[in-house]
């Protein structure tokens, strides 16, 4: 690992408050995790860089990174948990089930465009059991669904028009397997007088990060950021729909993985409601909404919070006659990326997943709504109500 | 975003603060480094724990608001007061509801093993102030709470119950009370508990009865064992603070009120004598908010609201004054249980909670200060620490409201 990802050693900062303790969904749900007041800085004091890991619960930590907003004392909780957690799977070799989770960009193309096979494997119980045996990606959970053709394929096709220009990151799962998130965000955006183009770009890095993968992240990184950059440089800002991505290239490029580039690209990334809202604050929002008479939920993903942004999808579906909405009153959805998909992190993930699933039934809506691709799964799962992006709502409410 | 009123920090003071301005129908953004130190302290809510247990609460804070002219309390005023407390208490409807017995101090058992007095009691933790004879139960693996420790100098008796699901594991307070909002779990620790209740006529828990809905597994486990159950507070992370935390916060984003926490706030800026607004850096980018008025709530040295060098305490975000003793030698006293001058450091205002400079003349036009950091108080030693929270949360946002 290179040494510049290496944070500074903030761990004397804890007052060992335990605010984090309060916060942490892992913890909450399962003793095997020891919390991270404990796997953080109590445990970082007695790490030397050249004694091998024995942090065997390590690998628990779901990388929500609640425990870092919690904390009064700016102790980098979860990075001390990512950086140990490279360290002891580094050392405990990662098993064939990780790379293929963390590296789905590399055949996703594909299995787009077999799309109706690569679906019918993915439903067949017999190849979810073998999964489930060979690779330990858990048989309950189930796998995304594949589309064709693709975000990009379909916007190839698509004339956009608008007075000003704007990059659309769009991330990988928008483009294989929930195409009419971006349609949306592409409609959106135009109907505010935006003409969007695609800059070219890879899978954040976000999933390999996640899994303790530095190298792996910093290579996505270094491929996405000239790229970007460039779309800066012609003048343009840009924008993300997927929270996760957007956190990842907006802060972790820069702060974890020391991307050349990446501080220059963060000023100028913007979440889409983000953006949205500051359309509404200089009186340039399109609001001419027709009436939606929904009830609906909202729930902020974790790295939506980690944005420090407010919630900003929130704001604006405010805006949307006729729509009653109402915040979710929960954290974490318990799926944490590929850490839900893993057998041995399956029921975890169900048990955090648990309370979040109680919450919404106490509001009892009829769709759910949120920005991040892994949160709209694991409700899909938890639920088996309707849950979208919110930018698809708003894409209806367009006159 | 042009704001009405921003409010830094996110303790009880500053989501007061927020609540107050936001009733009204102002655009608020709180914002905090962190979640605020609710989870640490607070169970309860202190007013005047110093004063005789015999003494309605009222006639103590009027006599102590005219002997403590510079108190927060004066500044707030006794009416004051009472309107920041009522408003804070109808934000917690039956079931999980605060009451004071009486109008007067009410002491209840701590996971310290002693009874504290303190003034609003949630619903879990009422039984506890007037039971003479309890069973205090701990849980094997639940290092935050002793059953012995606690039973012990009040001559009750105390027993650690194994969970057979946990072996030799430890666990945490939010997997406990999890755990605790499970009828099963409920099930088999109450045939335990009855198993070892003798002539007591009340069981006191560590204050882990569930986060959503506290009330009903209290009452749950009532009917189960047969006798009344409470809750005791303990060790951080406090659940009931969390209880609050929780409420308030959603309260406050059911309004539209902005609520950020995470990140600190980095820089002011300040036009001659007026704030303009606040810089947020999370790196590598910073995010800029403007606003009318402000108020600062950061608190005290864990929140970071103060802090001290070897010589001196400061303000670190406005370089406020920092009313404090002369010099480092002066700051303890000789015993830890003696008084510390030290805490008597604090922000001067004047009477309407403005921060002001050695001639009394206000620093700023449009920023008022609430919560422990203001001068004038020993909070600790007066067992005051939610009420002055509380009070000057709500009146600095009353304040700043009429201009």
């Amino acid at each position: 690992m290179d040494e510049r990802t290496w944070p500074n050693n903030n761990t004397d900062v804890c007052i060992r408050c335990a605010a984090c303790m309060a916060v942490c969904p892992v913890s909450r749900v399962t003793p095997l995790f020891p919390g991270p007041k404990q796997t953080g800085p109590g445990a970082q004091r007695f790490r030397k860089p050249g004694d091998p890991s024995v942090d065997e619960w390590i690998d628990l930590c779901i990388g929500c990174r609640l425990c870092d907003l919690a904390c009064s004392s700016g102790v980098p909780i979860s990075e001390l948990n990512l950086i140990a957690r490279a360290k002891y799977l580094d050392e405990k070799k990662r098993p064939l089930r990780d790379w293929l989770l963390t590296h789905s960009y590399l055949f996703s193309r594909v299995a787009s465009f077999f799309s109706p096979i690569t679906n019918f494997l993915f439903k067949n119980r017999g190849v979810r059991w073998m999964a489930d045996l060979l690779l330990k990606i858990d048989r309950r959970r189930e796998l995304p669904v594949y589309e064709s053709p693709t975000f990009r394929q379909w916007f190839g096709g698509h004339r956009s028009t608008g007075e000003k220009k704007i990059a659309y990151f769009y991330g990988c799962y928008i483009n294989t397997n929930e195409v009419d998130v971006g349609k949306a965000a592409v409609q959106v955006l135009e109907a505010n007088g935006l003409e969007v183009f695609l800059p070219p770009q890879e899978c954040c890095g976000l999933p390999m990060l996640g899994n303790g993968d530095f190298e792996g992240a910093r290579k996505m990184g270094l491929k996405n950021v000239p790229s970007l950059l460039q779309a800066i440089r012609s003048g343009s800002e840009i924008i993300f729909s997927s929270t996760s991505c957007g956190e990842m290239i907006k802060h972790e490029y820069n702060r974890l993985l020391a991307i050349p580039g990446a501080e220059e690209v963060a000023p100028h990334l913007f979440d889409l409601f983000e953006y949205l809202r500051k359309l509404k604050e200089s009186g340039n929002l399109n609001l001419r909404l027709k009436e939606l008479p929904i009830r609906a939920a909202y729930f902020a993903p974790c790295h939506l919070r980690s944005l420090g942004i407010g919630l900003p999808a929130l704001d604006i579906l405010r805006l949307i006659p006729g729509l009653h909405i109402e915040n979710i009153d929960a954290d974490c959805c318990g799926l944490g990326g590929t850490f839900g998909f893993k057998k041995e992190k399956y029921e975890i993930s169900q048990e955090i997943g648990k309370d979040l699933k109680e919450a919404i039934d106490r509001l009892n809506p009829e769709a759910v709504l949120t920005d991040c691709e892994g949160c709209r799964m694991q409700i899909r799962h938890l639920t088996g109500l309707k849950v979208l992006h919110p930018v698809q709502l708003l894409r209806d409410a367009l006159t | 975003m042009q704001y009405d009123l921003i409010v830094i920090g996110m303790g009880l003071s500053g989501l007061m603060a927020a609540r107050t301005a936001a009733e009204t129908g102002r655009k608020v953004l709180i914002i905090g480094k962190g979640m605020g130190c609710l989870t640490l302290f607070s169970n309860t809510i202190d007013l005047l724990g110093k004063i005789p247990g015999t003494m309605e609460l009222r006639d103590g804070l009027s006599q102590w608001i005219k002997d403590h002219p510079d108190h927060p309390y004066s500044k707030v005023g006794l009416n004051g007061v009472e309107e920041g407390i009522a408003s804070f208490s109808s934000l917690f409807r039956s079931p999980y509801s605060f009451r004071a017995i009486g109008d007067r101090n009410s002491f209840i058992p701590t996971g310290a093993g002693h009874r504290r007095p303190t003034y609003l009691i949630p619903g879990t933790m009422i039984a506890g102030a007037s039971c003479n004879k309890a069973l205090i139960i701990g849980f094997k693996g639940f290092r935050d709470f002793s059953a012995g420790y606690v039973a012990g100098p009040l001559k009750w008796r105390g027993t650690t119950l194994s969970v057979p699901s946990l072996f030799n594991r430890e666990i945490s307070a939010t997997a406990l009370s999890r755990w605790m909002e499970r009828e099963s779990f409920r099930e088999t620790i109450a045939r335990d508990i009855r198993k070892h209740l003798k002539e007591e006529s009340c069981v006191g828990l560590p204050a882990i009865l569930g986060i959503h809905d506290p009330i009903k597994v209290k009452m749950d486990l009532e009917e189960k064992i047969g006798v009344e159950v409470f809750e005791i507070p303990g060790l951080p992370p406090s659940l009931p603070g969390m209880r609050i935390f929780n409420r308030v916060k959603e309260w406050l984003i059911g309004k539209g009120v902005d609520f950020l926490y995470g990140y600190p706030v980095s820089e002011i800026s300040v036009k001659e004598k007026e704030v303009k607004g606040i810089d947020v850096h999370h790196p590598p980018a910073s995010g800029f908010h403007s606003a009318d008025r402000f108020i600062l709530a950061t608190g005290r040295f864990i929140g970071g609201g103060l802090t001290a060098d070897r010589g001196s305490v400061s303000e670190p975000l406005f370089h406020l004054p920092v009313a404090q003793p002369g010099s480092r030698e002066e700051w303890f006293g000789k015993s830890f249980f003696d008084e510390h001058p030290i805490h008597r450091a604090g922000i001067l205002t004047d009477s309407s909670l403005r921060p002001v400079d050695q001639t009394e003349k206000p620093l700023f036009e449009n920023v008022w200060i609430a919560g422990t950091m203001l001068a004038g108080h020993r909070c600790i030693d007066e067992i005051s620490r939610e009420g002055i929270e509380i009070a000057t949360g709500y009146m600095a946002a009353k304040n700043a409201m009429k201009q």
